[in-house]
């Protein structure tokens, strides 16, 4: 049971090291878009960036939460072993 | 045609100035019309106005928006920007401002940007159609939203994706079946623009959808206790907050108007072991209230945030319990000195409906008050158009959030929550004393042999040297 619930958690915080990569990443490029859009100079485009750079804030909030939630993990397999 | 009009229109106007200033000149000053300017100074044109209310009605009158008075002196601190030192934040780093309240929460609530949408009930302020479009904007970027003291209105726990409730003193948000379903939990003890003082709105003024979310019957007045209802010993407010805990893992916290005894009320929050606390200034906004609950209660927000977050630090409990300020904030800058003096995160209200109501305010204006918008009962709630109102909120929410991000690369910080008050200094060296915050005016090292000539003298000889300084020079 101790093996199974230690895979687990090991299975669970490779996932969201994973997670909190891809939302770091797809941050950054939403950041970007945001640049770029704004460059542009158009009222429409202005409306889109906004939206681009509220979901790169968005996706480093949940960046965040699997740090979060990573630590948890790492402190409860600590506690088992 | 226009040059006829307009020469038309130019005569009569001097006609009529030509008249006036005549009266003006030649009444005594007893029947003299000029007579309200110096009796509007002397009592002050809101005083004056209000007191005329008074005489009307025999009862207080119910302001709007909170106290026109700004007792918290924001504009006295300034950022300090580096450059070799200590280096800018390069441009390409993305500044993060995402927020866990309640870390130690079995579901703590993590925002995207550390402003949330501050408490403003449904029916006891803002219409159903506002408290959807505050929803919606707050969900959109992805903060939260509070529903003030209420009941929990189905349609709002639909459109907020994080819904902070207030378990409040009227009783209507009190039960698990209501409190369950929220991502937070703010007791209500109190709120800065009226302090803890009881409120009622008339059975005649609660409408049919408003009457349900309250759960009270058709004849029934709608009454806001000055205690939460069986919390009348610190024992049950402790043994209330572990039983909320208990029940629902979410983040479970206090709200009291700011008060010189706060750190005695925060105290027994810890004893409580809440996640958060609350503090609303007196310069709290609110839908109506007496102006003497408004002007002359409370303590400013500045300095009620100032003196929570050191007594957090002294009792070790910074890391644990989130602190939020709210009450009269209204820019991004006092945001982010709010963040710099110790708050985790901040509400906002009359700037939030303001923004809300934005570009729609052409549709009341100028017969009508913009907030006719958005308050329940008001004469255009139904001319509130949702989506848009939504929309102009979200901008606002990403625009300050974008500000407070502008400052952090000049700061040097990658994160909102890493500026701190040493970001800060002062204009006031009674400012800079209170809030531990250097005196822009003397170089750091300078600054206790700054203070120690001070100390030295004695009050009456500090108000003279005031006297005799330049209005900006002035210690206020």
């Amino acid at each position: 049971m101790s093996d199974q619930l230690q895979n687990t958690l090991s299975y669970l915080s490779s996932e969201l090291n994973r997670i909190q990569t891809i939302a770091g990443t797809l941050s950054s490029i939403e950041t970007q878009h945001h640049k770029d859009l704004t460059n542009m100079g158009d009222d429409k485009l202005n409306q889109i960036a906004i939206e681009e750079q509220s979901a790169s804030r968005q996706l480093g909030e949940i960046k965040e939460i699997c740090l979060a939630l990573s630590q948890k993990v790492d402190e409860m397999q600590n506690e088992i072993q | 045609m226009f040059n006829i009009v307009s020469s038309f229109s130019r005569k009569i106007a001097n006609e009529v100035v030509d008249k006036a200033l005549e009266r003006l000149t030649r009444d005594q000053y007893t029947e003299n019309i000029f007579e309200m300017v110096p009796v509007a100074k002397k009592v002050g044109i809101i005083n004056l106005m209000e007191n005329v209310m008074r005489a009307e009605k025999g009862i207080p009158p119910g302001r709007p928006l909170g106290s026109h008075m700004r007792f918290s002196p924001w504009d006295k601190l300034l950022f300090n920007p580096v450059h070799l030192h200590r280096f800018p934040t390069p441009e390409n780093v993305n500044i993060s401002s995402s927020v866990t309240i309640g870390k130690n929460a079995k579901k703590p609530l993590t925002i995207s940007t550390p402003i949330m949408i501050a408490a403003m009930s449904y029916g006891g302020a803002l219409s159903k159609k506002t408290k959807i479009a505050l929803a919606k904007a707050a969900s959109k970027i992805g903060t939260a939203t509070n529903t003030g003291e209420t009941g929990l209105m189905e349609e709002e726990r639909e459109a907020a994706s994080l819904l902070i409730g207030q378990y409040n003193r009227g009783g209507w948000l009190n039960t698990p079946d209501k409190y369950k379903r929220l991502d937070a939990i703010e007791i209500q003890l109190g709120q800065g623009a009226q302090g803890s003082t009881p409120q009622r709105t008339a059975a005649k003024n609660i409408g049919e959808e408003y009457r349900e979310v309250l759960g009270v019957s058709e004849e029934e007045d709608a009454l806001i206790h000055s205690r939460l209802p069986a919390v009348d010993t610190k024992e049950q407010f402790i043994e209330l907050v572990r039983k909320l805990k208990d029940e629902t893992g979410v983040p479970v916290g206090l709200k009291f108007a700011a008060t010189h005894h706060l750190e005695k009320e925060i105290q027994i929050a810890l004893e409580a072991s809440v996640d958060f606390i609350t503090i609303d200034g007196a310069e709290g906004g609110t839908h109506a209230a007496a102006p003497i609950l408004e002007d002359d209660v409370g303590l400013p927000t500045l300095f009620a945030l100032s003196r929570a977050a050191k007594f957090l630090a002294k009792k070790g409990a910074t890391n644990d319990v989130s602190l939020i300020a709210t009450g009269g904030l209204v820019t991004p800058g006092e945001y982010l000195k709010a963040l710099a003096l110790g708050a985790d995160a901040i509400y906002i209200g009359t700037i939030a409906v303001m923004a809300l109501v934005g570009d729609q305010m052409t549709k009341v204006l100028p017969f009508e008050a913009p907030t006719s918008l958005a308050v329940y009962n008001a004469k255009a709630t139904e001319q509130l158009d949702v989506d848009r109102g939504a929309n102009n909120l979200f901008n606002y929410l990403n625009a300050a959030t974008q500000e407070m991000s502008l400052v952090c690369y000049s700061l040097g910080k990658t994160s909102l929550s890493d500026v701190s008050a040493s970001d800060l200094c002062s204009l006031d060296p009674f400012l800079s004393r209170a809030l531990g915050i250097d005196l822009g005016y003397v170089a750091p090292e300078e600054q206790e042999q700054f203070f120690e000539g001070f100390t030295d003298l004695p009050l009456h000889e500090m108000a003279q040297i005031n006297e005799n300084q330049s209005p900006e020079q002035q210690i206020h």
